[in-house]
């Protein structure tokens, strides 16, 4: 894609995401959060996949987070803004030690290894029913954070995704983007170029799970309570997953056009038809992974440059 | 002596494939011959970690190095040009060599330097920069993952059947650049295509069934009647 073509269309989004609180209702923005939440976990699941380790286990990292948040705030006693950041280090601690355990499995057995993570979270917290609340969840006595002012959620959730985007940014232009290709493209080559696989996998891990921690914490601040079932969601998986592969896959580029594409057409999808919107997000995937294994940005760029072609 | 094998023992479960094996690398290139099976690739991915030796020493450059960690055996300054798929297809060449100097220290503040001269040595590369190695054809690829492991300043280049899947004249040319490159660098390059490689070392080990059956100069090996009846097909 053009270069100045991609700023000024940079530009523009960024000046619509800062603009939209003094133009929009509270319904709009609403959505508007939403689709930066999805947009924001999206990202940070392509980051650990431009590594080709393919996580199912984002709404783990993301309820473990949430659940930190409100347990933090009800049973330590923290500031619902703090909590946040603890949620962060929460799911990044997990991830660390997780990570060091699971780091060294690859390709469908990392992947399986994660979504039953996921479920073991959501299991331990179920039954812990004295500490977190059990089943029934637990509700934050002071409520929602900012009093629930539709633009101060508004803000928060901008700032969840601008920490995604700032993150995602930096994976593309520092040393992390040729670690994490050549761990992708080949095991052996990189290894035997010095790269220490385990050490970038491991940091690309923590990384995007704290920044999934961060915003459960968030989401859970959003609406002042928590459950086992809303916050270890499949949702939370699979439709950043979605988001992504729609988008295009291995950089920022396309888990945001994916992300707005699919998050607006589901909230019209879910007036139209109540749960049919799931439908629709399978039948993308399937013609997504036949079609467009590059996503829309990948069409994109293969079609302004049709010569250039990027291998596989 | 910049590697030194000595009495090396390894294999896979209860499988013993390097009976003890001795070999050394000076500054000169050595050629590693045998038949499918005898135990080369097992021997080259014990000199860079990927295999554990079970006894015996592996020394580089007077330090031990058997069963160190991959990555740091490619820092300490050998580098290892895989068999077959050894590049990163999804990056440009430029990026595939800058990637062969970016974590080896020996490397540090000289990748200029070190870019001029692979793209001196294959002038084809220069114009292909900003290609994706993924479109580039089998001969072409090998040169880049030589000049890979060239950018990392190495002190031993080790090559795993660099003639694999080439045709001939291709084959040819790149025993001739490795010919030139033996001044600059410690070699190590397994083979079966010992008639196009004794052209381009000094010295050979002959392996079979994980010993060392043969050592001998590189004339010596031609003449060697046991290795032109068995490798030289004549």
């Amino acid at each position: 894609m053009n270069r100045n073509l991609a700023r000024v269309v940079a530009t523009l989004l960024g000046a619509l995401a800062v603009v939209l609180p003094a133009l929009a209702g509270a319904y709009p923005l609403q959505v508007a959060r939403n689709v930066m939440l999805y947009m924001a976990l999206a990202i940070t699941w392509d980051m650990l996949l431009r590594s080709g380790q393919i996580s199912f286990g984002i709404a783990g990292l993301f309820g473990l987070g949430a659940y930190a948040s409100i347990l933090g705030v009800i049973r330590a006693g923290m500031p619902a803004w703090a909590s946040i950041p603890f949620a962060a280090a929460f799911s990044a601690l997990a991830a660390l030690l997780i990570g060091y355990l699971i780091l060294r499995l690859r390709g469908m057995y990392f992947s399986i290894v994660t979504l039953a993570l996921a479920e073991i979270f959501r299991i331990v917290i179920h039954n812990l029913h004295d500490f977190t609340g059990g089943p029934e969840g637990i509700v934050a006595p002071a409520g929602v954070i900012f009093g629930g002012s539709a633009s101060g959620l508004y803000w928060l959730a901008l700032v969840g995704l601008a920490v995604a985007l700032g993150a995602s940014i930096w994976f593309e232009k520092s040393k992390f983007h040729f670690a994490l290709t050549a761990i992708r493209d080949n095991e052996i080559a990189a290894s035997s170029s010095g790269v220490d696989i385990f050490r970038w996998l491991l940091a690309t891990f923590v990384i995007t799970s704290g920044i999934q921690g961060l915003l459960g914490g968030i989401f859970v601040q959003s609406y002042g309570f928590a459950t086992p079932d809303s916050v270890f969601s499949a949702d939370f998986t699979l439709l950043p997953l979605a988001m992504a592969l729609l988008g295009g896959i291995h950089g920022t580029v396309g888990p945001i056009m994916g992300a707005v594409l699919l998050g607006v057409a589901s909230e019209w999808l879910k007036l139209q038809m109540p749960y049919g919107h799931l439908v629709v997000y399978g039948i993308i995937i399937i013609i997504v992974i036949l079609f467009m294994p590059r996503g829309l940005y990948g069409l994109a760029r293969k079609m302004a440059r049709p010569a250039e072609g990027r291998a596989e | 002596m910049i590697l030194d094998i000595q009495k090396l023992e390894t294999g896979y479960g209860k499988l013993k494939v390097l009976l003890g094996v001795d070999l050394k690398v000076g500054k000169e290139s050595v050629g590693l011959f045998g038949p499918n099976g005898a135990g080369k690739t097992t021997l080259i991915n014990t000199i860079m970690g990927m295999q554990r030796p079970w006894s015996g020493s592996v020394k580089f450059d007077g330090q031990e190095i058997g069963g160190k960690a991959t990555h740091l055996v490619a820092r300490s300054g050998i580098a290892l040009v895989p068999q077959e798929r050894e590049l990163f297809p999804g990056m440009s060449v430029a990026d595939n060599l800058e990637l062969g100097a970016a974590w080896v220290p020996r490397a540090a503040g000289i990748e200029k330097r070190q870019l001029d001269m692979v793209v001196q040595l294959f002038p084809i590369l220069k114009e292909r920069l900003k290609q994706y190695v993924g479109t580039m054809s089998g001969g072409q690829q090998r040169m880049v993952a030589i000049g890979r492991a060239l950018m990392a300043n190495p002190l031993l280049l080790i090559l795993d059947e660099p003639s694999l899947g080439l045709q001939p004249s291709i084959v040819a040319e790149v025993f001739e650049r490795l010919a030139l490159l033996k001044k600059e660098v410690a070699i190590l390059v397994t083979e079966q295509n010992v008639r196009e490689s004794l052209k381009a070392i000094d010295r050979g080990y002959v392996l079979e069934n994980g010993a060392v059956a043969l050592e001998d100069s590189a004339a010596g090996l031609a003449k060697n009647p046991h290795v032109v009846s068995a490798y030289l097909g004549i």
